[in-house]
């Protein structure tokens, strides 16, 4: 029947409530802690009543790092550009690779293909510190170590499979008829590809393109052992707060509010495309 | 063993009083009466047959079954037996086990059991399948299992929910025989859920049209064809549709004329005496009216409304012949073959006794031949 | 000279074999209902003509030119699809406009062009809308506009009607033929309703087993079907059939029961046939003769349509106009007999049609 009894409709608020905590208390702590100095934060028991400071913001906006231990320079808004600098042109350069690969896999059988596809899929699925000793050995030899070509070119291990098979689905769930209506009405098959079966795969490409640009972002092994810290995202860069002198906890946090600030503001903005993209074309495919 | 379906002032509200599905609905299905519940899409009466069924809640008024309220009892204590649009087979038990599941549940001997799923089979013409599984026959095998299921137990009331919409379509004029023929000899009181009038013309012994969650009319085929209570029911029954010729009328005492709008003074003119007095008292007040003609009553001939063929079709056992007059397209359907160019001119004749009279501005029809409706 | 000829074309996927070296020409303006149960490669021959899909052996002509190096866009054909095929992300103009902007018209001619077809096709109040805001007629109607704005010298229709309610199919059914015989194109109109092929048809193509089993004007196929599998496709209800042998003089014997049937049987003795009887030729009558009881009575449309048993068992179909005075009720008794229009004896091996007056 279609209604729900109270006992039902208790239960059912009582668990949201526990899975919501349970998510989000981390989050609610850091952006707390982003506003204390690291005393506060380490003080015996916590408590969530403090006086907030701005202090680690503003140290990490100026560079400059004032701790107990002495004075350290810092490069995280570097870092803040070099992250977007990296995933940006990354998620750019699948997108052009990969959207007629995707194409091509959805629409033509060839000899194959399948097994191209899955290939690159199971890039996914290997550990990346597999393939990091040998490639890090090959870029130091082709002088790829620690420049940003290097890096955007890594990044396709991520970007590329996801939006591969993410814009597959889209295109596969386009019915064939369409793009025959469109050639017989008297356009070749390259005007075909972008004026019907890229416009109609649109959400599937705007969600694809955003998991890639946040799968990007939150890489950290890559940069970690290809670059140094001019090149470094700042996934890596917030290592700096691991200091000699200790653990700058609050500027750790404020590292990380400014750094997902970026992601989470898309994410919620292209919320709908995203969960279409996951459920639909990603399980079609 | 047949019952007496009773619906007494039901409604269906979905949501928070957003969706009206069936309005203050009443209707009697007699003892072995099979009757359908008629409809395009969204028009009440897949809600109407779910809350008989027990599937969906009754929001207001009474359902009761030989005099006994069944509309708060849970679907299985209702003795409802149901074939579902969707087949709902059970997967992994064969044709026949499916349909002798409920038959073997009441602990029957099981020569009986195998007797009667053989007759079923048989007249449903799945004998030579029964012993295979569901997923590996067509649709319409599935279709004709399941209504084998339904059919095979004793129940006070059938509900077919649109049965036989995957039938092959060689098979569907001996089966509908058939299934017509073993619900009469059972004595089987039936409802009948379709949107196809063909099947429901066919099966029913009434028909209720409904149309907006409102029950249009409740009459036999025969009476909804001869006496429609408004234009809806009027046009939607029949196929192919009643021709519709907005009118207005001039009596002048001698000669009763229908002068067709939009056209340049073509006029459907009848003797006043081809009307009743009463007729004629209705229709002298009335200025705007719709004519209803069924397309088998548009006769061809020598004489009457000049009109120009668009269309002649002809199908095997009739012809379908499209005529325009006044920016309007009338069919005419004859039993023989007829041959008639396109751009031709030809006649036009209707019978008095075969025009039904709609007001133009409710839909209610006034009259129908020369009776008052 | 053919507008377009097919010639033995075969189409095969991977093992299966769709089509099966079918040959067929169509003249100038002829309009040819390639008619089939579903799945018999109507579409896919339609296909095969349109140039999205490559023939695995034979050619394809238009206009005495083969076609096998010709691109799609490059035929000028307009098709129509079953399921609409419309380009969600344009509204009913830009689709109606698609084939005329491919063949660089200015911007007036484009609009000219849409409106004519519009206008013809009662959609020109509803160019502006997407085609989500259509209601299923106006889709279906949107997509035939699309068809034949450029009036193309070829139109390949794929089941038009499929997708639209029954009042709509009868209504467009009416309309087509004015509609093809403006547009002067030659027309393969792809069904598998047999009234839709018999009201729109110059001839009749049958696909059957990917071959054509006959291609003939629809009073031939009605009146003449060359084999009993045509014979069941065409008519509603479906024709009667009953296996026996023929007897003495024109007889069949129907489940015991000696009946006499057309005289030009005669010749047939001792063969082994298929008996087929249109239920429209089935006549009822009172007096001597084969007697028969009414099972049901069930109302089909104009027609009324009785289920009848002989006393041996026989099932039988008649239909009756249901205006005639003289429909009997269930339960009753009647004598039947058979016109010889629409009776006819089938080969039982082959499912050939014998030919009637010779053996």
């Amino acid at each position: 029947m279609d209604h729900t009894s109270t006992l039902e409709q208790v239960i059912r608020g009582v668990l949201i409530t526990c899975v919501l905590v349970f998510f989000l208390f981390p989050i609610f702590w850091i952006v707390l802690m982003s506003f204390q100095t690291n005393e506060t934060i380490l003080r015996i028991p916590p408590s969530i009543v403090f006086e907030p400071t701005l202090s680690n913001y503003s140290a990490l906006i100026t560079g400059r790092l004032e701790s107990a231990a002495g004075n350290l320079d810092i490069a995280f808004m570097k870092n803040l550009w070099n992250s977007f600098f990296l995933s940006a042109s990354s998620v750019l350069i699948a997108l052009v690779l990969g959207i007629p690969a995707a194409y091509a896999f959805a629409r033509f059988r060839f000899r194959l293909g399948e097994d191209i596809a899955f290939t690159l899929l199971s890039f996914r699925f290997a550990p990346p510190l597999l393939v990091l000793l040998p490639l890090s050995l090959y870029f130091k030899q082709l002088g790829l170590t620690n420049t940003y070509i290097g890096l955007i070119w890594v990044y396709q291990l991520i970007c590329l499979p996801l939006i591969l098979w993410i814009v597959r689905g889209y295109f596969e769930d386009i019915s064939p008829d369409i793009e025959h209506a469109y050639r017989i009405s008297g356009n070749s098959w390259l005007k075909t590809f972008w004026k019907i079966a890229v416009p109609l795969a649109k959400p599937g490409i705007a969600a694809a393109g955003l998991l890639a640009f946040i799968f990007a972002w939150n890489n950290f092994v890559f940069a970690l052992i290809l670059a140094s810290a001019d090149k470094q995202p700042v996934t890596v860069g917030a290592l700096a707060f691991v200091t000699a002198s200790g653990i700058q906890y609050g500027q750790i946090a404020a590292a990380i509010v400014l750094s997902i600030a970026p992601t989470l503001a898309l994410a919620l903005y292209a919320q709908r495309y995203l969960v279409e993209g996951l459920s639909l074309g990603a399980v079609k495919g | 063993m047949s019952s007496e379906l009773v619906l007494q002032n039901v409604d269906k509200i979905y949501g928070a009083g957003t969706v009206h599905a069936v309005k203050d609905l009443s209707f009697t299905v007699k003892p072995g009466e099979i009757t359908a519940l008629l409809g395009s899409s969204g028009c009440g009466k897949t809600s109407t047959l779910r809350m008989i069924a027990g599937f969906e809640t009754v929001t207001n008024g009474a359902i009761a079954l030989d005099g006994r309220a069944i509309h708060e009892l849970a679907p299985a204590q209702r003795g409802v037996a149901m074939a579902f649009e969707t087949y709902s087979l059970y997967p992994p038990l064969t044709l026949a086990e499916n349909i002798s599941f409920a038959l073997k549940a009441q602990k029957l001997p099981s020569a009986d059991v195998d007797k009667r799923v053989k007759a079923m089979a048989e007249m449903l013409e799945i004998g030579d399948v029964l012993h295979k599984y569901p997923s590996s026959v067509s649709g319409g095998q599935q279709q004709r299992a399941s209504l084998g299921r339904a059919l095979v137990r004793k129940a006070g009331l059938y509900l077919l929910d649109e049965p036989m919409g995957q039938l092959e379509p060689q098979l569907r004029a001996v089966l509908r025989g058939r299934i017509k023929h073993y619900l009469r000899e059972h004595h089987c009181t039936t409802i009948l859920v379709t949107h196809d009038q063909t099947e429901a013309n066919a099966l029913a012994d009434r028909i209720a049209v409904m149309e907006g969650g409102v029950l249009q009319q409740y009459a036999t085929p025969a009476e909804l064809k001869v006496r429609p209570a408004n234009l809806f029911v009027g046009t939607f029954i029949g196929e192919p549709p009643m021709n519709v010729l907005p009118v207005r009328v001039k009596d002048n005492g001698q000669t009763i004329d229908f002068v067709l709008e939009g056209s340049d003074g073509q006029v459907l003119s009848y003797a006043a005496q081809d009307f009743p007095d009463a007729v004629r008292r209705r229709l002298k007040n009335d200025d705007g009216l719709v004519l209803g003609v069924r397309p088998h009553a548009v006769h061809i001939g020598k004489k009457g409304l000049m009109a120009r063929v668009v269309t002649c079709q002809w199908l095997g056992d009739q012809t379908h012949i499209a005529a325009e007059i006044a920016g309007r397209t009338v069919v005419s359907v004859s039993h023989e073959q007829i041959k008639a160019a396109p751009g031709s001119s030809l006649f036009l004749r209707i019978a008095p006794q075969d025009l039904h009279i709609f007001a133009a501005d409710s839909g209610a029809a006034i009259a129908h031949g020369a009776e008052l409706a | 000279m053919p507008h377009l000829e097919l010639a033995s074309i075969s189409k095969s996927f991977k093992s299966n074999k769709v089509l099966d070296d079918i040959s067929l020409a169509a003249d100038a303006g002829e309009i040819v209902v390639i008619f089939g149960p579903s799945g018999t490669g109507k579409t896919v021959l339609l296909r095969l003509i349109a140039g999205v899909e490559e023939p695995t052996a034979g050619t394809i002509s238009i206009d005495d030119q083969d076609m096998a190096d010709v691109a799609p866009e490059h035929r000028d054909v307009g098709m129509a699809f079953q399921n609409f095929a419309l380009f969600p992300h344009f509204d009913a103009f830009e689709n109606i406009a698609t084939p005329l902007r491919a063949r660089a018209q200015s911007a007036a001619q484009i609009k000219e062009g849409v409106a004519r077809v519009a206008k013809l096709l009662k959609i020109d109040h509803v160019l502006s809308h997407a085609p989500r805001q259509l209601s299923n007629g106006q889709k279906q109607r949107t997509a035939l506009a699309r068809a034949l704005a450029s009036s193309p010298k070829l139109l390949l229709l794929d089941d038009p009607l499929r997708n639209v309610d029954a009042k709509l199919r009868f209504e467009m059914r009416l309309e087509l033929p004015r509609l093809l015989r403006e547009a002067k194109s030659t027309v393969l109109y792809v069904t598998q309703d047999y009234k839709e092929a018999m009201a729109l048809a110059d001839r009749i193509a049958v696909l059957a087993h990917g071959k054509f089993v006959q291609v003939a004007t629809p009073e031939e196929i009605y009146r003449h079907p060359a084999t009993v599998n045509v014979a069941r496709l065409f008519g509603d209800p479906t024709i009667n059939l009953v296996e026996t042998v023929v007897g003495e003089g024109a007889t069949i014997d129907l489940a015991g029961e000696t009946v006499e049937i057309d005289k030009a049987y005669a010749g047939l003795k001792g063969r082994s046939v298929t008996f087929g009887v249109r239920p429209e030729a089935v006549a009822l009558g009172d007096g001597a003769g084969l007697k028969a009881q009414v099972m049901a009575v069930t109302p089909l449309n104009e027609r009324t349509v009785l289920l009848l048993q002989t006393k041996g068992g026989a099932e039988l179909l008649a239909s009756l106009p249901s205006s005639s005075p003289a429909i009997p009720k269930a339960e009753s008794e009647v004598t039947i007999s058979f016109n010889p229009i629409g009776s006819h004896l089938f080969d039982r091996e082959t499912g050939a049609t014998h030919a009637k007056g010779r053996a």
